[in-house]
């Protein structure tokens, strides 16, 4: 039994949803050890969702943002003469910081809100209720296989992102500066290690966590009406851009504490 | 010997809010069973109490003489292969085809392999006329082809008692009338017990052989029998104006003022 005063503490939690996160824990849990529910060919469809048909809005996203570094750096970096900098600027940025936030920005608007509307619609039409009286648990059936994919595409569209990025800088480094592709390449090889490429890898994973829980939580405990849906939509992608910006303070914060 | 279904002294609330108590009945063997009642009275509430979707305030729900609530997880899942759900809006899993959507059950609660899978799903859509729309989505149906797509999902495993939540609702009388008879003819073929909750009149008349009548107003049942002879020989006056209401009200018009027509029942 805990002290009163922790008791307390304990009624403060949201209790729904860190049962939803230990109840996921539990199905990642059973899957991995081979008691996976879902069907292959769902996860195959989220996944593809979630991979190729987000690469056009990626690559917009990440070439501007990548061009856009490469402006504002240019016009600084010239003042001292330093131009040839701009590449390690917005290597090291895209690397460290933009391509994953960007990235999980983007999924987030698209494939946390389309996992809630999803969710939310299959709540409002009686869908998940069909799933559980068959003995389907909604998380094994239907919140694992969208994280799963995510989990999967989140790392490989962040190095799509990162070269994405990368090309936009080049573009305006040599447009601007006359800084030639392969002085790019090289001063951004010299730039980058693998401890910025590892720390965008890690938001990645666990950006595309954070979206997938978010967007199925908002999804499954959607009001079973046409407002819930849309208020259900909302949501996910306002709580998940919110929770990028939080957990990435937090991966500042301890990648400054462990020197990366 | 135990009932196929045995509902004692269920309670039903809302939150504080108490919807329906003293909540008595059984369902035998191969009878289709109706929850009738109002709009709001609970019928639907009741449902799920009865497949496991929410736990009553206080009751027993037996299946074959074992308490579902009082079970664990295991055996809760072993009681819910005994029964199939036609949900009211069929609930179609949306991202699979009928084919798909009649085959999960039957991977889920049953032990045949795949090509026994398949049989018995090209079968039971047989059953219900849906053969040809086999690899269609559900979005591609109508809503009576919906609903007999979600009663061949429901009889695929071929569970004993069959529960459907207000089948005829949103259907037209000719369609309504053959999901009617598409029920009875599963009952035939399957011998399998029905729980249907309506307030259909046609569908109450035509398949129920007992049934129960839930009172919004007293938060009990009123009535206990099949909707044919509750007809006429129910005394409680909610039951005789909900079942009275098969007679057509007649609409007179007010012959001075022709263009209000004025809603009146004969003396």
């Amino acid at each position: 039994m805990l002290p009163p005063n922790l008791m307390q503490l304990a009624s403060l939690l949201p209790f729904r949803p860190v049962a939803f996160l230990g109840h996921v824990l539990v199905a990642a849990l059973g899957a991995v050890r081979g008691r996976w529910r879902f069907r292959a060919k769902d996860l195959g469809r989220v996944t593809a969702d979630c991979s190729a048909r987000a690469v056009p809005i990626v690559t917009i996203v990440n070439v501007l943002v990548g061009a856009i570094l490469a402006f504002v750096g240019a016009v600084q970096l010239v003042k001292f003469g330093a131009g040839i900098y701009v590449a390690d600027l917005v290597g090291i940025a895209v690397a460290r910081e933009m391509a994953a936030i960007i990235t999980a920005v983007v999924m987030a608007g698209r494939t946390g809100a389309a996992f809630a509307a999803e969710l939310a619609t299959m709540q409002a039409n009686e869908e998940v209720d069909a799933l559980e009286v068959l003995g389907l648990d909604a998380i094994n059936f239907l919140v694992l296989p969208r994280v799963l994919a995510l989990l999967l595409t989140m790392p490989l569209l962040y190095v799509y992102g990162c070269i994405t990025g990368l090309i936009g800088g080049m573009v305006v480094a040599a447009g601007m500066l006359d800084i030639s592709p392969a002085a790019y390449i090289d001063r951004t090889a010299l730039a980058l290690d693998w401890s910025h490429l590892g720390l965008g890898i890690s938001k990645s994973f666990v950006f595309g966590a954070l979206i997938g829980m978010i967007g199925c939580y908002c999804g499954l405990y959607a009001q079973r009406n046409a407002a819930g849906v849309g208020v259900a939509t909302t949501n996910a992608v306002v709580v998940s851009i919110v929770g990028i910006i939080v957990l990435d303070s937090l991966f500042a914060i301890c990648a400054n504490a462990l020197g990366i | 010997m135990a009932s196929l279904l045995e509902v004692q002294a269920l309670e039903m609330r809302f939150g504080d809010r108490l919807i329906q108590t003293d909540v008595d009945f059984r369902v035998e063997k191969g009878t289709i069973f109706a929850i009738m009642g109002g709009s709001g009275c609970g019928k639907s509430t009741l449902l799920k109490h009865m497949i496991g979707l929410l736990p009553p305030a206080r009751g027993v729900v037996r299946y074959d003489g074992i308490d579902y609530w009082a079970a664990d997880p295991t055996g809760q899942g072993k009681l819910r292969t005994g029964f199939g759900m036609l949900f009211q809006s069929a609930a179609l899993w949306s991202s699979m085809t009928i084919f798909e959507n009649v085959c999960l059950p039957l991977e889920q609660q049953t032990s045949l392999d795949e090509a026994q899978r398949g049989a018995r799903a090209r079968e039971v859509l047989d059953w219900v006329d849906l053969g040809p729309f086999a690899d269609f989505y559900p979005s591609d149906l109508s809503g009576g082809m919906k609903k007999r797509a979600g009663l061949a999902r429901a009889i695929g495993p071929a569970p004993p008692l069959l529960f459907l939540d207000e089948p005829s609702a949103g259907l037209d009388p000719i369609s309504s009338k053959k999901l009617d008879n598409l029920v009875l003819d599963i009952r035939e073929r399957t011998g399998c017990a029905v729980v249907f909750v309506s307030h259909e009149l046609p569908s109450l008349f035509a398949i129920a052989d007992d049934g129960i009548f839930l009172d919004a107003d007293s938060k009990t049942p009123i009535a206990h029998g099949a909707p044919r002879s509750l007809r006429h020989t129910a005394t409680h006056p909610t039951v005789r104006a909900f079942l009275a209401r098969e007679e057509p009200t007649p609409v007179i018009v007010d012959a001075k003022k022709p263009s209000t027509p004025v809603l009146s029942t004969r003396p």
